[in-house]
């Protein structure tokens, strides 16, 4: 007897319910399902009773290589009906492919996402052809509105074109091969009875050719390195995370709308779709008339019967509702026609409908399943660094033991663990101080709270460095969470940040709009790329991409800033200051173009539309970086000294090139010769922004400077004897006045004429 | 003297293809209409078994939207950017459901009621007073009484009031004559009868549609094309049909057409393929204005050197149709031209006038 291969789509109603009906029918000796082998002798945790969705979660971690890994189960994945079904007519269930740490799952972060996405050109073809929008809107068309007539043909029709003679990936080769392996062995071992293997559908024709020959014994299960840690087990999941409008690699989209259409079928599921829409909206104030559920429902009938559905589909009821409730020109097209993750600046009543889709349906495991191994490995590591009580706890980062603590209670710290506080220690704008302190205080709140951190990785760290790469996604363009987010990963040591964290990162110092909140960010990088060493972050490359991305962004922005005479703003003149350090300290390693920037440097500082600080910054970024300034400096100077402008426009230039200010012949003089013709009312203006500017020189160069002009100005008496006052500052001040007043009255009477 | 008319009405120039379509129409028809929805949407979607052209690029669902709007009781809003082909979508949808998409109403400050609905002919209605014969009768008028699609193009640039004249038309289906009596009075609309109105989002001019009319009407946005191979491919074919026209022997070559168009897009969007975010021109970048630009970096390499257009062509012309006359996107066109960084247009930067 040979076995019956059904490919499914993953998370497919149409497909579970054919794989529950072909077992049934069968009744098979073996059912085998597309789903990590090692956790064949745990099946029985996946059956305890949950409520669905779940996942199995596979943390791996070795000394190159970290990974963490996804395979979700709803009520509706044909996965789930084939465990379920199986389990009913006794079959022996079985997960077939290579287990989520091995080498060939590396770049899989959702083991259920559709392998055909990666090998688009068959289905955009489909797609024109059929003339839909896009690979979902095709799949309803074909699969899940049609009467389930014939599906199982229609399914392997569909895959066998789809996989068509498309050049597979060597890692989709070696799951294949590691599937038809054990599909050989089970028909062996069932004799004449029925096998049922359930996989994905593109992987369908390569196991029906592979089934055929080779070895027949049982596989054997592949063992990670011996260095490796590794540990699989099952975590709650939630609708939001299944849906593909937010997420990366997942399967099919709107899972709340597939959960109805698996419950009740596509005539409820259509209604159900209206009302959750409907319902939304009007909870959000927003207008929804009874003439327009009526348009709506007459668009959408009207859309199913263009298209040839028997029911409205999903994409129908959504068109007939966008029809009938978008008011106004949209700015970004609609997400189901478009596919992938939902776009920002979308309508609202676009958003909601979306989000009704989606659901807010969250998984909860039986009390009865095994607690997530990190609160084993908390509790272990807790003891192991004897922070296991409460108290103070002051760690010197300096030595390594303390160093190997800190990281341990910024990892808790960063999941959340109740109980974990530090008081004082290196926070990322601050002077890097050495030290730490902590306050512990044990709590009954921990265990609940690690259990659902549990979902996030095996270990500490682990979990940690997912916990950060979250929120780094989460965060797009707010720079300032974002610095504080990439020190809190160095201060956990969670090591180097990898793949789609970066990209993220990188997106989000792409889109950044604020100057002085991507200064601190690239600041908090650079230090971090510098002081690899100290850090220990590993990160090397990773920041060095990072550092490149925010420095071309910056010039970008500064380039962009106009608006004339405003106050300094250090934060601006900083993002300045963090472009030309990295230009000083990382052009060369990574590459970038210091040309372009002193290019953007000489254009800001020539604008006249430009704020004064960041004209004297860019002044200074091309005097600094050249050695010599671009223009004669004294002209520049000379011509922006009017009392509204100098001090800002000096703020910017000391911060940037303090050095060559203080080295060049004549600068001071200058500037003492400027300040001195400046009139009274107008110093008084000046002041405020002046002493910002001066601000800028440590204290030793103030003190510098101003012994300079002592000695210019009165040959020989020491500064503090100029400093000290005997009168107070109230009394000289009203003295002033009172002379400003006679000369006024002289003045006026003719009396003096200078 | 010749008749070759610079471009025909749709009808006329798919004829052919609407005849095949006609023949092979098996679907359904919602009552006054002269294909079935189906084929119709072939019509603008194409059908290679039929040699019908594909007319329309863009999601397949929004025809599918656009002509199940035009068989309810709403009218069709089409909305979007200047250059997204409102127009053509417009006119093969008119050409499509009723077979002519020659009742037009061109939308401005200058349209009256009188060019809307109907007017006098002064001499008869002297003569024999207000009567049938006397009437002229403007689109909306001919459309309600044959039952046909009336297209207004640029509602939004007409005065609100002449705007409001479309409400009782779309939501009675009536358009009363006052001036006559008896049965004449009253011209109620036919099966068949519907408006495809279009608005571009840069007049900011839908906004200033009142709310009543707003409700009579199913709003859908036509975006610029998604898809950077499939407008390509579009400017390429437009601008070699041009530069034919044109007499120009050498067209630009593929690459200065790809930056042409990258250039476009990124300036359109305010986002660089990277997925930086840049500046968005306040200026007009569609597809249309990328086939003129193209035109043109064709017409100064040939004219003047007698060789395909470069770069330098192109950036020569991006002053004139991207920044217009506004300073303040000439200044981010030059921003954007610095940054970046390297390649032909980069290279090219200095010659941006002004």
């Amino acid at each position: 007897m040979t076995a019956t291969f059904i490919g499914v789509r993953h998370h497919s109603p149409a497909c579970a319910r054919l794989v529950a009906d072909t077992i049934t029918a069968l009744r098979p000796a073996y059912v085998l399902v597309e789903g990590p082998a090692d956790m064949n002798p745990r099946l029985g945790e996946l059956l305890l009773g949950h409520d669905l969705p779940i996942a199995v979660y596979t943390g791996y971690r070795d000394a190159e290589r970290r990974h963490g890994s996804w395979a979700p189960l709803c009520d509706y994945s044909p996965e789930w009906t084939a465990l379920t079904a199986g389990r009913d007519v006794g079959a022996e269930v079985r997960f077939i492919d290579l287990p989520a740490w091995h080498p060939a799952l590396a770049d899989v972060r959702n083991r259920y996402a559709d392998a055909e996405a990666r090998y688009a050109e068959v289905t955009e073809r489909l797609c024109r052809d059929f003339a839909v929008d896009n690979p979902d809107a095709l799949w309803d068309h074909l699969f899940e509105i049609e009467p389930a007539d014939g599906l199982a043909d229609r399914l392997a029709a569909y895959f066998d074109l789809v996989r068509g003679d498309a050049r597979t990936a060597p890692d989709d080769e070696a799951r294949e091969a590691y599937m038809a392996h054990w599909v050989r062995a089970a028909v062996a071992d069932a004799g004449d009875r029925p096998v049922v293997v359930v996989t994905g559908g593109f992987h369908r024709p390569a196991l029906v050719r592979f089934a055929e020959e080779g070895d027949r014994t049982w596989p054997e299960l592949p063992q990670p390195p011996g260095d490796a840690v590794v540990g699989s087990y099952l975590v709650p999941y939630s609708f939001r995370r299944l849906d593909a409008f937010d997420g990366y690699q997942s399967g099919m989209p709107s899972p709340a709308y597939y959960q109805h259409l698996w419950e009740s079928g596509p005539h409820e599921a259509a209604r159900g779709l209206t009302e959750a829409v409907t319902a939304r909206l009007r909870g959000r104030g927003q207008p929804v008339s009874t003439a327009d559920l009526i348009a709506a429902r007459a668009t959408a009938e009207g859309l199913a019967a263009v298209r040839g559905h028997v029911h409205p589909a999903r994409v129908d009821v959504l068109d007939g509702l966008a029809s009938a409730l978008v008011g106004e020109a949209l700015d970004t097209p609609l997400p189901w026609a478009t596919g992938g993750r939902i776009r920002p600046g979308g309508h609202p009543v676009i958003v909601e409908m979306v989000a009704a889709l989606s659901g807010d349906r969250v998984g909860r495991l039986h009390p009865s399943t095994p607690l997530p191994p990190l609160v084993h490995a908390v509790a272990d590591r807790l003891r192991a660094t004897g922070l296991g009580g409460s108290g103070e706890v002051r760690l010197d980062l300096g030595k390594p033991a303390d160093l190997d603590r800190s990281r341990l209670l910024h990892r808790l710290r960063v999941l959340a663990i109740p109980g974990v506080v530090r008081d004082s220690g290196p926070g990322p704008g601050g002077d890097p101080v050495p030290a730490e302190q902590w306050t512990l205080t044990d709590s009954d709140d921990r265990l609940p709270a690690l259990i659902e951190a549990g979902g996030y990785g095996v270990d500490p760290e682990e979990a940690a460095a997912a916990v950060l790469a979250e929120r780094i996604a989460a965060t797009p363009g707010d720079m300032d969470v974002l610095a504080g987010l990439l020190f809190d990963a160095a201060l956990c040591g969670v090591g180097a940040l990898t793949g789609q964290v970066l990209d993220d990162l990188a997106r989000a110092v792409g889109a950044a709009a604020d100057l002085g909140s991507l200064g601190r960010t690239l600041a908090v990088a650079l230090a971090m790329w510098r002081h690899d060493g100290l850090f220990h972050t590993g990160g090397g490359p990773a920041f060095g991409a990072l550092i490149a991305a925010a420095v071309r962004r910056a010039l970008w922005l500064a380039e962009g800033v106009r608006g004339g005479p405003a106050p300094a703003d250090p934060k601006r003149i900083g993002a300045m200051a963090a472009v030309r350090d990295a230009l000083v300290h990382a052009a060369a390693p990574l590459g970038l173009d210091t040309t372009a920037a002193l290019g953007v440097a000489d254009r800001v500082a020539a604008c006249h539309d430009a704020p004064p600080d960041l004209r004297g910054a860019a002044f200074g970024l091309g005097w600094s970086l050249r050695g010599t300034a671009a223009a004669d400096p004294g002209r520049a100077v000379r011509g922006t000294f009017t009392p509204a402008l100098a001090g800002d426009w000096l703020a910017g230039l000391f911060a940037l090139a303090r050095e060559e200010v203080l080295h060049t012949p004549g600068m001071l003089e200058l500037l003492d010769e400027l300040v001195e013709a400046m009139t009274d009312d107008g110093f008084l203006i000046a002041l405020p922004a002046l002493r910002q500017a001066f601000g800028y020189f440590p204290p030793r160069e103030r003190h510098l400077i101003a012994a300079r002009l002592v000695r210019l100005r009165t040959g020989g008496t020491s500064g503090p004897d100029l400093m000290r006052l005997d009168a107070t500052p109230e009394l000289v001040a009203a003295g002033m006045r009172l002379d400003e007043r006679v000369d006024t009255a002289l003045r006026r009477e003719g009396l003096i004429t200078s | 003297m010749n008749d070759h008319v610079q471009r025909p009405p749709a009808e006329v120039r798919y004829a052919d293809e609407l005849a095949r379509l006609r023949d092979a129409d098996d679907g359904a028809r919602p009552p006054g209409w002269a294909l079935s929805l189906r084929a119709a949407r072939r019509f603008v979607i194409g059908d290679e078994k039929l040699g019908v052209t594909r007319k329309f690029v863009g999601d397949p669902s929004l025809i599918d939207r656009a002509l199940v709007t035009l068989a309810t009781s709403r009218g069709l809003m089409l909305v979007g950017e200047p250059g997204t082909a409102k127009s053509l979508l417009s006119e093969l949808l008119a050409a499509a459901v009723s077979g002519t998409s020659t009742l037009t109403i061109q939308g401005g400050a200058a349209t009256t009621e009188d060019q809307i609905k109907y007017s006098w002919n002064y001499a008869l209605l002297v003569a024999e007073g207000p009567s049938p014969r006397s009437l002229v009768a403007a689109p909306l008028l001919r459309g309600m009484a044959e039952g046909r699609v009336v297209r207004f193009e640029e509602i939004t640039r007409c005065p609100l009031e002449v705007q409001d004249c479309l409400l009782s038309p779309l939501s009675d289906r009536v358009l009363a004559i006052p001036e006559l009596t008896g049965p004449d009075a009253m011209v109620f609309a036919r099966e068949g009868f519907s408006v495809i109105a279009t608005a571009n989002t840069r007049d900011r001019g839908v906004n200033e549609m009142s709310a009543a009319l707003k409700r009579r009407f199913n709003f859908e946005t036509v975006f610029p094309i998604a898809d950077f191979g499939t407008e390509l491919s579009l400017v390429e074919a437009e601008a070699t049909a041009l530069l034919q026209r044109s007499g120009v022997g050498a067209l630009p070559h593929r690459d200065v057409l790809e930056v042409l168009v990258r250039a476009f897009r990124e300036l359109r969007q305010g986002q660089t393929a990277r997925g930086d975010a840049t500046d968005r021109l306040s200026g007009v970048m569609s597809t249309a204005e990328a086939v003129s630009v193209a035109h043109a970096v064709g017409l100064r390499g040939w004219f003047l050197r007698g060789e395909p257009g470069t770069a330098a062509d192109l950036v020569t012309c991006l002053a004139g149709t991207a920044a217009k006359d506004s300073p303040d996107d000439l200044a981010k066109l030059r921003r954007y031209l610095e940054h970046q960084g390297s390649g032909p247009l980069y290279d090219a930067r200095h010659l941006l006038p002004g």
